[in-house]
């Protein structure tokens, strides 16, 4: 009766699991995070192995299953059914099932442990370093060489070795882009890195990024974005982004007192004042659709979206410095910007992304995070600063802060740091 | 004692004076008593972190749900974590240790019967203690494996934290004099002619398992002294500003962490390796192998720890030699695996379900292992360590091992319990509920997690090709409810109205089916003479032990244990009427286990500013701890 059930459950089994492993091998549109792709060199040596693996261990699986199945059906015990034979053991059976697995195990560890040490050595010669620091729950890319800094979203020129040296503000965090290789931790008072090369044909592309060591409370929302792009698109965007950023342009030049730029200029190089004003970013209609970010927006955060229209980014800039941002946030070309708590918003205009990768850079989005981030992702360490919502850092609502109308001119005021 | 009465009821109440009041349980030292304790409570326990399983399922089912908040996430997954393995899983092993070790061995009842009931009380109030902050969503929420240093005040300043900090030290000191108990059982209290190697093998197993956990048990008891220190008394073991190294604690845990989980499979192992040979009437095939390969797992597990850390930058030296610590436990696994199927191997094999559950983990285990060497090899485990791959693979080991085993284990051995048999009928319709649930759970989870999902995130983004297998593997979870629903049913009915099962249901070989279902509170009458491996064959049906060693025990021996020939008891007597001495009934142990609990408990005070409160209730607690030792240590045994 019961061999009857398990031969009728069966098939149902296997199909399920077919359809299954179908889909996850029916074309990798369905898996747009998928870990098997050869897009870097790091990802194709994994690849090598893991295809070893599953080679194996479909071997070694169907073999166990299968006698298994085999046994159970043919000494099934049924009427006229021989009695049992007594064997307590056959040591030349034993024997072979303790060798052959340990066969299998040396056509694995072999290229196991080359790969480790392939993996691991340092980076070749000529290799992009960028200082990777997480925070909960959002990421800094800094480029030494290029004097870059900017958070949550990273660029990497194809066909050049990208050494990532990863470092932690707090806890521990892991640093993963399941298309381009494998993970690496952040670890306090460690610095790691980890390195891989962009195919050179990868073509230009947004990858996304993830947070893989539990972190805290919003360990899930701790996202970011990799642009694989190609190399005269990178220069273009690190030239840009090393420089200071200005609303230089007709609507918004104004919004600078000019003794505040000139202050500016002493303190920057002088020669990235007169530079064009834009450079390279990856082209918003280009996102592919599995990078554009979906978290809902608690229906209770009200924001007057008409506002948005009057907002004025010289007034905004004034906001920015008296509503207490300056006390976390970073730009680059504002003198009294300076603080390196939270993410550095120089060309804060030029991301795809805010609050941690969590969120689509438009404005009705950037005004109901300026005014309440606290309730858009939680435990953000972002203080709520819109009048009358409440602060958990208060244990009561915002007093203090900006009004809806003050938002909306830091909004044009971001707007503004292309 | 060859008398044939047949057993016409199936209930402690029967024994004449046997006492069944709320008090007897509390008092109660007798060792089957208090593996039915921890039977109940571990199946509670299984049910409330099953429960927090659905919670988790239900906020996984669709991308971007908001049926609980990320806090409440977080604290879920950190909960179920915990209760399934401190509370669950290794408690309903302990129940079997506490039923079937002195039965199986021929004793009376384990060691130190008196520290056994303070290793069961110390369990629940532990557990308890653990528990009960979720009620008032305080619930740990530093994950189960508790990373330094976010689990240090700085970046966890709630109370949270400190339950399970002090939670996990008080589960700890009941595994710990559990394990000393049985060790001392199993060294000393054997059945003469019952040497090592003729050990039932779920004795074996559970015997490796102490020694695991008296070695494993004390790293994890300094790291989370550390942490205590650190958080109530502002120490610098983990704090990150002082300098510390979070990687202290990575390496404290998983030397505890990685034998944890032959802790949690082993005693599955034993009760598989004593379910196969009864329903396919053959004795265990490669018994010896058996027994050294269960002892090289053990061994080789306290030299695989740091494969958790593959991805924390050990270097590549580390990280090859753990890969290849990793890749040899395979291979007394695999052996373990081969050996199964050869006892079946021209046997007769009988469908019930305790055998199903027993070849379901063969089935089952087997992938959990396969995906295990996947990533024993570290640049494969780079893509899949922290996503839901790995959460597919322990969820292979640990349900499809640790919990089929089990429920085999709980079929197998109710008639004895109890001295009813399950019903036939539902045990199939759980198992089959079971089986399907579990695999549509976490086979898509290989999936998932090969596509870029990584594990611990309360919530995700449509389009990341993980709905379908997020959707599948919440309907999964609510097969289990069901399964569990009709286990949970048949079990609590059985207790009544299962068929009366015999000494001997299922035609078992060993000594635990010679004595009437449920046992006697004096186990044997008299102790039988143990000369094989397989006693009871050799009584019932000597041609089917032909083939192995038969040898006497030293007379001297068996004359000193006043132990008779091998035999079946079939009358039930009281141990009063047979004149055997057995250890007084007392709560000591219990006053022990509360005051100590007490005494942790105010700890819980000291980091809110209440210092008098705090001193007060831990004084008090350790003074009640001490002056209840010395009442029971002074009490006289019997």
């Amino acid at each position: 009766m019961s061999t009857l059930r398990l031969r009728r459950a069966a098939p149902a089994l296997l199909t399920a699991v077919a359809l299954l492993a179908l889909n996850a091998c029916s074309g990798m549109e369905s898996a747009p995070n998928s870990t098997f792709n050869h897009t870097t060199d790091f990802n194709t040596a994994i690849d090598g192995l893991w295809h070893r693996l599953l080679f194996w261990g479909t071997i070694v699986f169907v073999v166990v299953e299968v006698a298994l199945l085999y046994t159970i059906f043919r000494f099934r015990k049924r009427p006229g059914s021989a009695p049992a034979k007594q064997i307590h053991g056959n040591v030349a059976l034993e024997i072979t099932w303790t060798a052959i697995p340990a066969l299998i195990l040396v056509l694995i560890a072999v290229p196991t442990v080359k790969t480790i040490f392939e993996t691991q050595a340092p980076p070749p010669a000529g290799a992009l370093t960028i200082e990777v620091t997480g925070y909960q729950w959002w990421w800094e890319f800094h480029y030494p060489e290029y004097g870059v800094t900017t958070a949550n979203e990273v660029y990497i020129p194809v066909g050049r070795t990208t050494n990532f040296v990863l470092r932690t503000k707090d806890v521990l965090h892991s640093f993963w882009v399941p298309q381009m290789g494998g993970k690496r931790d952040l670890i306090s008072n460690k610095t790691n890195s980890m390195w891989f090369t962009p195919r050179p044909d990868l073509g230009t592309n947004a990858w996304n990024g993830f947070c893989t060591e539990y972190c805290g409370s919003s360990h899930a929302n701790m996202k970011f974005r990799l642009y694989t792009v190609q190399p005269d698109e990178f220069a273009s965007w690190a030239a840009h982004q090393a420089r200071p950023a200005l609303p230089h342009d007709t609507t918004t030049a104004a919004a600078i007192p000019p003794a505040m730029v000139a202050s500016a200029s002493s303190a920057m190089q002088a020669p990235a004042m007169q530079a064009p004003a834009s450079g390279y970013v990856f082209p918003a209609s280009d996102l592919p659709e599995h990078v554009i970010p979906q978290t809902p927006i608690p229906a209770t955060l009200r924001f007057d979206d008409a506002l948005l229209a009057q907002g004025d980014a010289k007034r905004g800039e004034t906001s920015f410095m008296m509503g207490g941002c300056i006390g976390c946030h970073v730009i680059n070309g504002n003198p009294m910007a300076l603080s390196r708590i939270g993410p550095d918003l120089t060309h804060f205009a030029s991301r795809h992304t805010l609050g941690g990768g969590l969120f689509p850079n438009d404005d009705p989005t950037l005004a109901r995070w300026i005014k309440n981030a606290r309730a858009m992702k939680p435990g953000a360490l972002m203080l709520v600063v819109g009048i009358g919502e409440y602060s958990p850092d208060l244990k009561g609502p915002v007093t203090a802060g900006l009004t809806d109308a003050q938002i909306a001119d830091v909004v044009a005021y971001l707007r503004a740091l292309k | 004692m060859a008398s044939i009465v047949a057993p016409t009821t199936a209930s402690h109440a029967a024994d004449g004076n046997e006492n069944t009041g709320i008090w007897s349980w509390i008092t109660t030292v007798d060792h089957k008593r208090i593996g039915t304790l921890y039977l109940w409570t571990a199946l509670f326990f299984f049910i409330v972190g099953g429960l927090e399983a659905v919670i988790i399922r239900t906020q996984l089912m669709q991308p971007n749900m908001g049926f609980v908040s990320a806090e409440t996430y977080n604290q879920l997954f950190t909960m179920h974590g915990t209760t399934m393995v401190f509370l669950a899983v290794m408690p309903l092993s302990a129940a079997f240790f506490n039923y079937l070790i002195p039965l199986q061995i021929g004793a009376r009842d384990v060691a130190f019967p008196r520290l056994n009931a303070f290793s069961y009380w110390v369990y629940l109030l532990g557990g308890i203690f653990i528990t009960l902050p979720i009620l008032f969503k305080v619930a740990p929420n530093g994950g189960w494996f508790g990373y330094a240093p976010l689990t240090t005040t700085r970046f966890s300043p709630g109370i949270n934290i400190d339950f399970w900090v002090l939670g996990l030290q008080i589960l700890g000191i009941s595994s710990l004099a559990a394990a000393f108990n049985f060790i001392t059982t199993i060294i000393n209290l054997r059945a003469p002619g019952m040497s090592l190697m003729r050990m039932p093998m779920f004795t074996w197993m559970s015997f490796v398992v102490q020694f695991l956990v008296i070695l494993a048990f004390p790293p994890i008891t300094v790291a989370l002294f550390f942490l205590l220190m650190d958080r109530f008394f502002g120490t610098n073991f983990y704090a990150i500003a002082a300098g510390a190294d979070p990687l202290l604690w990575q390496h404290l845990f998983w030397v505890f962490g990685h034998p944890e989980v032959y802790i949690l499979i082993l005693p599955a192992f034993g009760l598989v390796s004593e379910v196969l040979p009864t329903f396919s009437k053959k004795p265990l095939f490669g018994y010896n192998v058996m027994v050294y390969s269960g002892i090289m797992i053990g061994f080789l597990g306290f030299g695989v720890w740091a494969h958790h850390m593959f991805a924390v930058g050990m270097g590549a030296v580390a990280d090859s030699i753990f890969s290849l610590m990793t890749m040899l436990i395979a291979i007394p696994t695999g052996v373990k695996i081969f050996n199964w199927i050869a006892t079946m191997w021209s046997g007769e094999v009988r469908f019930t379900v305790p055998m199903k559950f027993a070849i379901a983990l063969i089935a089952m285990f087997t992938i959990g292992g396969i995906s295990g060497v996947m990533h024993s090899s570290p640049p494969a485990d780079l893509q899949q360590t922290d996503t839901y791959f790995v959460v597919a693979h322990f969820h292979y080991v640990l349900f499809g091992g640790s919990i089929m085993g089990i429920f085999a284990g709980i079929y197998f051995y109710y008639p004895k319990m109890t001295g009813r048999f399950m019903n036939e009928a539902q045990g199939n319709w759980h198992f089959w509920l079971n089986f399907i649930g579990m695999n549509l759970t976490f086979f898509p989870m290989h999936f998932s997690g090969l596509s870029g999902m990584s594990r611990r995130i309360y919530t995700y983004d449509a389009g990341q090709g993980w709905d379908l297998y997020n959707l599948l593997a919440t309907y999964g979870t609510y097969l289990l409810v069901v399964a569990t629903a009709v286990f949970v049913w048949n079990f609590i009915r059985s207790h009544t109205r299962g068929e009366v099962a015999g000494n001997d249901p299922w035609g078992a070989p060993t000594l635990e089916w010679s004595i009437p279902s449920p046992p006697p509170e004096y186990n044997f009458a008299q102790i039988p003479e143990v000369t094989s491996r397989y006693p009871l064959w050799d009584l019932k049906d000597p041609k089917m032990t032909a083939g192995i060693d038969h040898s006497h025990a030293d007379a001297k021996v068996v004359t000193d244990s006043h132990a008779v020939p091998m035999h079946e008891e079939t009358q039930r007597h009281t141990a009063k009427e047979l004149g055997i001495p057995m250890p007084l009934p007392t709560a000591k142990p219990l006053f022990v286990a509360l005051a100590m609990v007490v005494m942790f408990c105010g700890l819980l005070f000291l980091r809110n500013d209440m210092f008098a409160v705090a001193m007060t209730v831990t004084i008090g607690g350790a003074a009640s701890m001490t002056v209840g030792l010395y009442l029971w240590l002074t009490s006289p045994l019997e």
